[in-house]
């Protein structure tokens, strides 16, 4: 039906982003066989990846329906801090699994107020969860008055970050868990199909009597408990509560692999799988660039190339469609 | 004034001055449809000049040949008696041509004076800063030219709507247009604000610009134009030589067509033996809908008429919960409810298929499938909790009612926007099969769809109504009323003013009554 120009265009543009991350596995396989290509890396760019992926699939199911979470960063922050801070003061015999669920429940409810304030005060998402973003950001700072928490961190979390089961580092077993969760939601649940469809035509879906508002709520709760899970694993992986600034590495590289994820299969459309390979990606990348050699910058660099080109293949599609 | 202003117009003509424009055997062809047929006509200098025609007469392909942004087939443009080839429509604005949209071609955000200078060259100092003292200065004496009296700092969103227009006039004018094209300019304005505006163009055209005036609102083409062309289906079909000639029967005689008023009175729907009644809207209000009371019963299909913002689309958007209900009662099934959103109208066995399939139906991007089951998932879901779709259940519910309205798609996979825009509409009507709709109400389901898909369209609407169903219908094609509808509502000024049965449903009375004639008649 179409040109053959047109079908090497939308070949490329669903496929390029696996394709990349085959050569780049292939490229530095043959560079350093001997370091890159064991298991024992592999599992490592996985093991780094998970907290990115924990992050990512909370962010993607914000960005399905439309909306920009910022405020991921100091959220990730606050849980890995806030369920230090709560642990530590339980001193000895801490109620471990209460503790994790009360924060990511609170985690949840920030997010839940978020919502609140972008679908009823009609507050751009981008700019509400910014300046929340902003707030969390300072409260941890003064309840914690800077000061990070080393010591006295019970053993029984620290294994979440640390340890393995049966050979697989449990914060893969978490993310694994998560991306599984919300693939099922998005993929095959009403609640993924009403909110891919407020992100695709939000007036079509309040004229099909989805009450698009309230998705706001679900949307932005489930995206804040992610980006607090995603900081809890990294502080038991850390073995540290930091009131500040743990999220912050998170938050371009988050956004980064969603994006390269929406330039995956389904162009111009944010998934878990893709987003599954763009934190991949990233993964991949910064691990074999450190194995080579090369210096930090360079990471920077070619992540921000690296984005540009898959926008660019995705734009090329949606373009072609007008 | 007015005769003087006459006099004068034939004056140049009869003083051999070519006319400011002249359009000349126009033929315009699309893929498979000829858009335009050898049309001609004249626009003097000093002229209001009213271009006539339905929905899809060839009003705007004539407007888009004139500015440059379409080729013509063949034929000939002249400006000033010179032969013009439009190749963009920059070339059209050079040769002093101008047109004001509907929505205005305005920058909201931006003050007067900086939208009166956009794209232009800004005044400045040293060659660099913007000398912002001769931009007012220019400003004020554009806006002088139009009799605007307003702050040349002022934001354009602050403006009414009568003087937006006069803005965009002002702008037309700043780019030495001689000729200025208004496209439907009252469409948002008050009656004080058109005779505002009105006045302004006359004085304007005493000047000796030209305006070619289109507009659905015939009362004020009589009260403003000094002549008229009128279009249908691509061709010219009626003018007259000056403004005695400009009567009203014949111009609407013009626009309707006379066969077109035979064939609709045989095409008329029988009346059928109707059922309960499924909806009683009693004296329903709001900001633009006055005290509207109908009823509703199983199998009809009834039409909502009345030109732009006369109130028949905004009663569907207020039945739907779209807008908000001031005042008045909706009984649905004789039990009363108050649909505060969308959402309870589905629920209460609702249907709106509205006006722009783009903007507020397809979900471009997605399969048939995803578009078509949308409001109906609930049907599918394995619990109401955990809400799994059963895939399973969904494409065959949704198989069904696409082969039962004949969408024609490759796949149930195949993305909406690959299909033609009447299996598109097609496929959005499809949605409202699976909840099992009883009261579907319709905005203009038929533009933008070819003749063949029309048709289709209007079968499936009456089995629609015969299967147990009602039709609430409006469309800005007045013919289509005849076509479809048992009964038709005529809406005028927010309220209904006439209810037309059986074969008193054709065009030429609901146009009459949507303008108003009996008023426009004491008037003169």
């Amino acid at each position: 039906m179409q040109k053959k120009g047109g079908d090497v265009i939308g070949w490329l543009s669903r496929y390029a982003t696996i394709l990349f991350l085959l050569l780049l596995v292939i490229g530095f396989s043959f560079a350093r066989p001997e370091v890159f290509a064991t298991q024992l890396n592999l599992l490592n760019v996985l093991n780094q990846a998970s907290i990115l992926l924990i992050i990512s699939s909370g962010l993607t199911v914000c960005l399905v329906m439309g909306l920009f979470d910022l405020s991921i960063a100091s959220m990730a922050t606050l849980g890995g801090y806030l369920v230090c801070k709560l642990l530590v003061d339980q001193g000895e015999n801490p109620h471990l699994w209460l503790t994790l669920t009360g924060v990511l429940i609170f985690a949840g409810a920030v997010g839940v107020l978020n919502g609140l304030l972008v679908s009823y005060l009609g507050i751009s998402a981008f700019i509400e969860t910014l300046a929340m973003g902003s707030i969390i950001t300072g409260a941890i700072l003064g309840f914690s008055q800077s000061r990070t928490i080393l010591g006295g961190i019970p053993e029984s979390f620290l294994v979440l970050g640390q340890q393995a089961t049966l050979g697989i580092p449990n914060p893969v077993i978490i993310m694994v868990m998560v991306a599984l969760v919300l693939w099922v939601m998005l993929e095959h649940t009403q609640n993924g199909r009403n909110l891919y469809a407020i992100g695709g035509n939000m007036e079509a879906a309040r004229l099909s009597g989805i009450p698009v508002k309230r998705y706001a709520l679900l949307a932005l709760g489930i995206s804040a408990a992610c980006a607090a899970l995603g900081g809890i694993v990294a502080a038991a992986n850390l073995g540290a509560g930091r009131p500040q600034g743990v999220g912050d590495t998170y938050l371009l590289n988050a956004f980064a692999a969603v994006f390269i994820g929406a330039s995956t299969l389904r162009p111009g459309q944010f998934h878990i799988f893709g987003t599954f390979i763009g934190v991949l990606m990233i993964g991949v990348i910064s691990n074999g660039l450190s194995i080579m050699g090369v210096e930090t910058y360079w990471q920077y660099i070619v992540q921000g190339v690296l984005l540009i080109f898959a926008m660019f293949g995705a734009g090329m599609v949606v373009m072609r469609r007008k | 004034m007015e005769l003087r202003q006459q006099l004068g117009a034939a004056f140049s003509d009869a003083g051999g001055a070519a006319p400011l424009l002249e359009v000349k055997e126009i033929t315009k062809d699309f893929p498979g449809q000829r858009a335009l047929d050898q049309v001609s006509m004249t626009l003097r200098r000093g002229e209001i000049h009213a271009l006539l025609g339905e929905n899809g007469a060839g009003k705007s392909t004539l407007i888009k040949i004139i500015t440059g942004v379409y080729h013509a087939t063949a034929g000939q443009i002249l400006v000033d008696g010179q032969v013009v080839h439009f190749n963009h429509p920059h070339a059209a604005q050079a040769a002093g041509i101008a047109v004001v949209h509907q929505h205005g071609n305005l920058v909201p955000s931006l003050t007067v004076q900086e939208n009166l200078m956009l794209g232009e060259r800004l005044p400045r100092r040293v060659g660099v800063f913007i000398h912002w003292g001769a931009v007012r200065e220019r400003a004020r004496r554009l806006l002088q030219r139009v009799g605007l009296s307003i702050d040349p700092t002022a934001l354009v969103s602050a403006l009414r709507p009568d003087e937006i227009a006069m803005v965009s006039i002002a702008k037309a004018i700043a780019t030495d247009a001689k000729i200025i094209i208004l496209d439907e300019p009252t469409t948002a304005l008050l009656p004080d604000e058109v005779a505002t505006l009105f006045a302004q163009m006359r004085r304007l055209a005493s000047d000796g610009h030209g305006f070619l005036y289109v507009s659905h609102r015939l009362s004020e083409v009589f009260a403003i134009a000094d002549r008229a062309t009128v279009l249908r289906d691509g061709k010219h079909v009626w003018a007259c030589a000056d403004r005695s000639g400009l009567r009203r029967d014949d111009v609407v005689a013009a626009i309707v067509g006379k066969e077109k008023e035979l064939a609709t009175v045989e095409g008329a729907p029988p009346s059928q033996v109707l059922g309960a009644e499924l909806l009683a809207v009693t004296e329903l209000s709001s900001a633009r809908v006055n005290e509207v009371s109908f009823t509703l019963k199983v199998g009809e299909i009834v039409g909502l008429a009345g030109l732009p913002g006369s109130g028949a689309e905004e009663t569907l958007n207020l039945i739907y919960g779209r807008d908000a209900q001031s005042g008045g009662t909706i009984a649905v099934s004789g039990v009363i409810a108050r649909f505060s959103s969308p959402r309870a109208a589905v629920a209460a066995g609702l249907a709106l298929v509205p006006k722009e399939r783009l903007a507020e139906a397809a979900m471009p991007g997605f399969s048939v499938r995803e578009n078509v089951s949308l409001p109906s998932l609930t049907r599918f879901i394995t619990d109401p909790i955990l809400r799994v779709i059963k895939r399973g259940k969904e494409r065959a519910l949704v198989q069904h009612v696409v082969a039962r309205l004949n969408v024609k798609t490759v796949s149930l996979e195949s993305k909406i926007e690959s299909l033609s825009g009447g299996n598109q509409q097609k496929a959005i009507l499809a949605r409202w099969l699976g909840t099992n709709a009883k009261i579907y109400l319709l905005n203009s389901p038929t533009a933008a769809v070819d003749v063949g898909a029309k048709t289709e369209i209007y079968r499936l609407l009456k089995d629609i109504a015969a299967a147990g169903a009602a039709v609430l219908f409006t469309s800005t094609e007045v013919e289509e009323f005849p076509r479809l509808c048992n009964r038709v509502l005529v809406f005028r000024a927010g309220r209904v003013v006439a209810e037309l049965h059986g074969s008193d449903v054709t065009e030429a009375q609901i146009l009459r009554l949507a303008v108003g004639v009996e008023e426009q008649q004491k008037v003169a």
